[in-house]
């Protein structure tokens, strides 16, 4: 099933001279389960994409259907409803509150949306331990390393349970093994948990996680990787390589 | 708890320091508001309860509507009455005692002996009580007698129409406090003769029945004596319960000032906060809060700020309250006579008062930060950190500003002192607006002045304002309520001193002045018969004497305070300014038949025209007087006055003892010589004193110069909100340029240039906060100079260049001050850890 | 020791290997008899020669291949010839690189770093090579353009034989 199906997206910052067009008729679709990167040279419109899949930004011309809804014609408090309801978010810097706990962040968007805060704290207690991150429930953000940080802020982005998560450059600002272990954990979120999970990057190795790599430059769509199968045809690349020896 | 309030609560104790300075902001305010306004109801309530206290024992007392004497034979219809028991004749008059005495002022009772003590009852202590047939015999209460050291068998000696009357203490009763002023009782007709008052009486105090319905005995008591007389308490203490309250206006004025200055420095920090946390609001959007939600968090914090604020104020109010009245109490009672057993009164409307205004203004300076929180959008979680760049100035509050100043000016230029002194408070408002853009210009012009003493850091200071233009004309507006505060006020004592002195030469131009000690009791001051001004005429070298008596009325509801001149030795020794009317004609006019002239105090209440008839209350019933002029002078200048003859006011208010005598002496006669002679003559009337009139016109302006300086502590004690601003601000400033100090200090500043740096911008904030006090006290002083003269009372305008200097000064140590705490902080700072701080 | 997989090796191969090795003097057979009960036992020792050789080989390093690079063979034949679009030799190839990526990290997620550690650097290593090849072909397929301007060098016409006359 569809989840997010954008229709001819494009997005033009400012006016007269000073016009940028950084989406030019972007049309995307995501599939629930399915994990997709976004590739591109900086500047072509990654981030921009995101954000208005995401509900952030609203888009100069094109659609976007999010679970049914037309985002480009909900008013700001359904925009905002939808969300908290639908959509979670990962970030680069991680954009934690700072003067909350790590089961205070994870349990923000519950507390938001109206739940009570001892059913909020535990729901997010349990999302904390799923993605890992068992002893260090009552650290503040500053107790915490850049990867825990980027686990809790994974944890807030599933504890309401949306349709999709977004990811904008989540390994950024980490080493290449917590960046492992972030790109690893989303990949878990298609799998097991079968949301769908848009994600920004620019390392390879990290959108080689993804089911389906999307290229964009200059705003638009240029070529797609579907990856499909399995670790097997991994193994025999393995074999070849024991084999050249 | 809410996540509004969790939030709140997390993030203040995260900034602990400009948390503490908001909260100081607050506290000083509601400290004001809820001490103070508990604190009056102590004092009016002490005041009731000695009242009720004496009172509690006359059922009612009769007293002339005018406040004037009235026949002894009133006595009868009130006996008559069904339901009285008994009546008593009273003449009651307050009489200043000479000075040198441990006592200023007892109230003369004269008493017919036997009813009185039916009336009320006495216990006695000494000897016995006056008897029927004591002439010069006198009681007293017992603490009275305890802090003159009278002894029985004693001389006691009054001041009366006839100069002094000596009294033998006979007995000492347990006192009865009234009013403050202890009581002594003499026989009726001995205080009858003592004041000149022969047959007359001015109160009567009567006993009901038992059993008698009160309500129907008073009505009878009304219908049997009409409407010349007047039923009920103890008069007196309107006056005083009524400057309470406007001292409770006056203070509540302050409290409020100072909760605006506070609401200044919370804006400052709300803003601070909405900026500093533009990321945090920003996920909070993008995960789904709405803008009604960042609004609420914002809010909730003001909430938990203004009640924190609000509560320490109170417990601090409250306990200045209780250590105020420590203090206050043995003054009241040494001067005051008044057993002050009451404590602060903090009940439910005080409470109220003082939570509506500490937190209404707290949330209500949060409101516009909160406001502009809600419009971030939720992009700005994911837009990397920029360093705080140049914020610029708002065009359209610029505008508004300089169009209200316009206005302003416009109000001054018409002329109407009302629409003027309205027009000041547009300028305030207006420099607050137009703040921003002014930051700038005055930061170029100073900051030159600046870099003469802080050769480097000064350039760096003039940057660093000038980035946050609104942050720092927030805080100049809160230092330019305080110090336009010291100069408006200086601007109108400066100019009320050059106007009194002016009065005082016009009004008191004679060369000798022969006054009661004391003014303030219009009514208690007894006077000296006619027969002094006639020996005074009598004396060689004098060559003119004038007099003042006084007497109490009402007209057109107004209570009226009459003063009888003499016109013709008036318009040559004394003298008045007038605003209607020709001179020369008014007097003439004064002296045919019943002419008045109307001060400025009642002509603003009750405006008159030349010519029109007004009518008086007096003891024996209304008489119609016709306004032949409208002017002031300046010993009534505070209030309603009207002038006329001293025929007149003999024969429709029986009154003919001067208050107050004016003396010429001849150009020829030596200063000397006329004084020891009006000396002597004096003698028999300790009540007068023999002035020089250049000497008490000096003493005047000396004791006004004293009000004035007392005057200043409170306005400066009133500006210290304005040093917390500053404060503040630069301890904002520092917390948000922690990485830029880090920088300096890496690249090689010393600690003593980031100190000299954050010093040379607090003056520089100062210098702008100084400029903006000073232009808006000198336009607010202006106008209500001319609001004054609205009264009657025109002033000239006088400079106040002493208070300029002196807000000046205050402005530029609270600059230094203010930078010692965040000078500290910024050079302390561990570079590494700077560098580090996002 | 280090999984499994790295240590999993067909005797088909290891017979081809050892007749190789035999060949060429590294190894010497000796034949061991059964003690009745089993088969005969072939047990091969390394020789002289043999151990020299290994000595050498631990002490050489390893050359490695450049230039063998069949993409960028391609890529330039494209662009001279205009027999293929570049851009399209640059998405199969990037898509290829990518099914092995993907297909490696999926294998190494599965992978036991508490026992397999050695097969782990053994992806690492193949997992590194890819990158580098995508970052590769990322950064020729920006710039592209710029080398389509600088024009292919005209090869020099070397006459062959004699001048013609009348030129
Ligand atoms: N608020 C804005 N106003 C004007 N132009 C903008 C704005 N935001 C983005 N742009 C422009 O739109 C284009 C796309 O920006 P975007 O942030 O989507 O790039 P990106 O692919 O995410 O880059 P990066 O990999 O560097 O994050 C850029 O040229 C950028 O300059
Ligand atoms: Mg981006």
């Amino acid at each position: 099933m569809a989840i997010i199906q954008t229709n001819n997206l494009s997005k033009v910052y400012g006016s007269g001279d000073a016009v940028v067009t950084a989406l030019r008729d972007v049309s995307l679709t995501v599939e629930t389960g399915e994990f997709v990167a976004v590739m591109g040279p900086s500047g072509c419109g990654k981030s921009t994409l995101l954000h208005l899949i995401g509900g952030l930004d609203r888009p100069t011309a094109g659609t976007i259907q999010l679970d049914g809804d037309d985002l480009s014609r909900l008013s700001d408090t359904r925009l905002t409803e939808v969300r908290r309801r639908k959509i979670g978010f990962v970030f680069q810097f991680f954009n934690l509150i700072p003067v909350l706990d790590a089961v205070e962040n994870a349990a923000l968007p519950l507390i938001l949306d109206g739940m009570k805060l001892a059913a909020a704290r535990a729901t997010a207690a349990e999302w904390l331990q799923r993605v890992g991150l068992d002893g260090q429930t009552s650290h503040r953000p500053d107790q915490l390393s850049g990867g825990q940080q980027q686990r809790v802020a994974i944890a807030r982005a599933l504890a309401t349970e949306p349709a999709l998560v977004l990811a904008d450059e989540p390994t950024g600002n980490l080493d290449s093994r917590a960046s492992d272990e972030v790109a690893g954990l989303l990949r878990q979120v298609a799998d097991e948990w079968q949301r769908a999970v848009l994600m920004v990057t620019h390392d390879p190795r990290i959108a080689a996680y993804a089911d389906r790599i999307v290229f964009l430059k200059d705003g638009s769509i240029i070529d797609q990787a579907r990856l499909n199968g399995t670790p097997l045809e991994g193994a025999q690349l393995v074999r070849d390589k024991v084999e050249a020896l | 708890m809410s996540i509004q309030l969790t939030l709140a609560a997390r993030y203040m104790a995260g900034r602990k320091l400009r948390t503490f300075l908001t909260t100081l902001a607050v506290i000083f305010g509601v400290t004001i508001v809820f001490g103070l306004n508990g604190l009056l109801p102590a004092f009016s309530e002490a005041f009731r309860q000695n009242m009720l206290a004496s009172a509690g024992k006359i059922d009612l007392t009769v007293t002339s509507a005018s406040g004037g004497t009235f026949e002894a034979e009133v006595i009868a219809p009130v006996r008559s009455v069904n339901g009285i028991d008994e009546a008593t004749p009273i003449l009651r008059q307050n009489a200043i005692l000479p000075t040198g005495q441990a006592v200023n002022a007892v109230t003369v009772v004269g008493v017919d002996p036997e009813s009185f003590s039916q009336v009320r009852p006495h216990s006695l202590v000494l000897g016995r009580y006056l008897q029927a047939g004591d002439k010069n015999a006198l009681v007293l209460g017992e603490k009275l007698a305890e802090e003159m050291g009278l002894k029985l068998g004693d001389i006691f000696t009054l001041p009366s129409a006839a100069g002094a009357t000596d009294f033998a203490v006979v007995g000492v009763i347990a006192t009865q406090g009234v009013l403050g002023v202890e009581e002594v009782y003499v026989p009726l007709s001995t205080a009858q003769a003592m004041f000149n008052q022969a047959g007359r009486l001015n109160t009567i105090e009567a006993r009901f029945a038992a059993q008698a319905d009160r309500v129907q005995v008073a009505a009878a008591v009304q219908a049997q004596l009409g409407n010349r007389f007047k039923l009920g308490e103890i008069e007196g203490g309107g006056q005083f319960l009524s400057a309470l309250a406007m001292g409770q206006i006056v203070l509540n004025l302050f409290g409020v000032l100072a909760l605006a200055m506070g609401g200044f420095i919370i804006l400052n920090t709300f803003r601070t906060v909405v900026a500093e946390r533009r990321r945090d609001i920003g996920m909070l959007r993008a995960l789904g809060a709405t803008r009604g939600m960042v609004v609420g968090i914002i809010l909730a914090e003001s909430l938990l700020q203004g009640l924190l604020g609000t509560a320490i104020g109170m417990l601090i109010g409250a306990g200045l309250a209780y250590s105020l009245i420590g203090l206050i109490r043995p003054i009241f009672e040494q001067f005051l006579h008044m057993s002050f057993t009451g404590r602060p009164v903090f009940d439910i409307p005080v409470f109220i008062w003082a939570l509506v205004l500490g937190v209404g203004i707290t949330m209500l300076s949060g409101l516009l930060p909160a406001i502009s929180a809600s419009r971030v959008v939720p992009l700005e979680a994911l837009r990397p950190m920029v360093g705080v760049a140049a914020q610029r100035a708002a065009r359209r509050g610029a505008w508004v500003g300089a169009g209200l100043i316009g206005l302003a000016a416009l109000t001054l230029i018409s002329g109407a002192p009302k629409a003027a002194a309205a027009g000041a408070f547009l300028v305030l408002i207006g420099l607050v607006l137009a703040g921003p853009a002014l930051v700038r210009p005055i930061a170029l012009l100073f900051g030159r002045l600046l870099t003469v003493i802080f050769a480097r850091e000064g350039q760096i200071a003039q940057g660093n304002m000038t980035r946050q233009p609104g942050r720092a004309a927030i805080t100049a507006s809160a230092m330019m309520i305080g110090l336009a505060l010291i100069i408006a006020c200086a601007g109108m004592m400066s100019s009320m001193e050059e106007g009194i002195g002016r009065y005082l030469a016009k009004s008191m131009g004679s060369d000798f002045l022969l006054m009661p000690a004391s003014l303030v009791l219009g009514g208690g001051n007894v006077g000296a018969s006619p027969e002094l001004a006639q020996a005074i005429r009598d004396t060689p070298g004098v060559q003119d004497v004038t007099t003042l008596r006084l007497a109490n009325s009402e007209a057109r509801g107004t209570a009226l305070q009459l003063v009888g001149i003499e016109p013709e030795s008036f318009a040559r020794v004394g003298g008045m300014e007038f605003m209607l009317g020709s001179e020369a004609q008014i007097y003439q006019e004064l002296r045919n038949g019943r002419g008045i002239i109307l001060n400025g105090v009642f002509a603003v209440r009750n405006p008159v025209q030349l010519g029109e008839w007004v009518t008086l209350k007096t003891p024996d019933g209304e008489r119609a007087y016709q306004v032949v002029g409208v002017g002031s002078d300046l010993l009534n200048a505070k209030a309603a006055t009207g002038f006329i003859s001293q025929a007149n006011l003999a024969a429709d208010f029986h009154e003919s003892n001067d208050l107050l005598l004016m003396v010429n002496k001849t150009p020829e006669a030596e200063v000397t010589a006329v004084r020891s002679a009006l000396d002597g003559l004096v003698k028999q009337y300790p009540a007068l004193t023999v002035m020089e009139s250049t000497e008490w016109r000096e003493t005047m302006i000396g004791m006004f110069g004293k009000v004035v300086g007392s005057l200043y502590f409170v306005l400066i004690a009133l500006a210290i909100p304005s040093l917390i601003a500053l404060v503040n601000t630069l301890a904002i400033n520092v917390i948000e340029r922690t990485r830029e100090i880090g920088v300096i200090r890496a690249v090689g500043g010393t600690r003593r240039q980031v100190q000299r740096m954050i010093l040379a911008e607090s003056l520089l904030l100062a210098i702008l906060g100084i400029a903006f006090g000073i232009l808006a006290g000198l336009w607010l002083g202006y106008s209500l100079v001319g609001a004054v003269g609205v009264v009657g009372f025109k002033l000239t305008y006088f400079f106040p260049a002493t208070s300029v200097l002196i807000a000046t000064a205050v402005g530029l140590i609270f600059g230094v001050i203010a930078a010692l705490l965040p000078a500290r902080q910024a050079a302390q700072l561990q570079i590494v850890r700077a560098l580090r701080y996002e | 020791m280090g999984g499994e997989a790295l240590w999993d090796v067909k005797p088909a191969q290891i017979y081809s290997t050892l007749a190789r090795l035999k060949e060429s003097g590294g190894i010497c057979e000796q034949t061991v008899d059964g003690d009745g009960e089993g088969p005969d036992r072939r047990v091969y020792a390394i020789t002289e020669k043999g151990r020299a050789e290994l000595t050498a080989w631990f002490d050489l390093p390893i050359e490695r291949e450049h230039q063998r690079d069949e993409v960028f063979t391609k890529l330039m034949l494209a662009l001279a010839t205009g027999e293929a679009e570049p851009h399209r030799i640059i998405q199969i190839q990037r898509t290829k690189l990518y099914q092995d990526l993907h297909d490696l990290t999926a294998q190494r997620r599965l992978a036991n770093p508490k026992t397999e550690l050695a097969h782990i650097l053994l992806l690492d290593s193949i997992v590194m090579h890819l990158e580098a090849d995508l970052r590769w072909l990322e950064m020729v397929e920006a710039r592209l353009d710029e080398i389509q301007r600088q024009p292919v060098p005209e090869p020099e016409l070397r006459p062959r034989g004699r001048p013609k006359k009348n030129s």
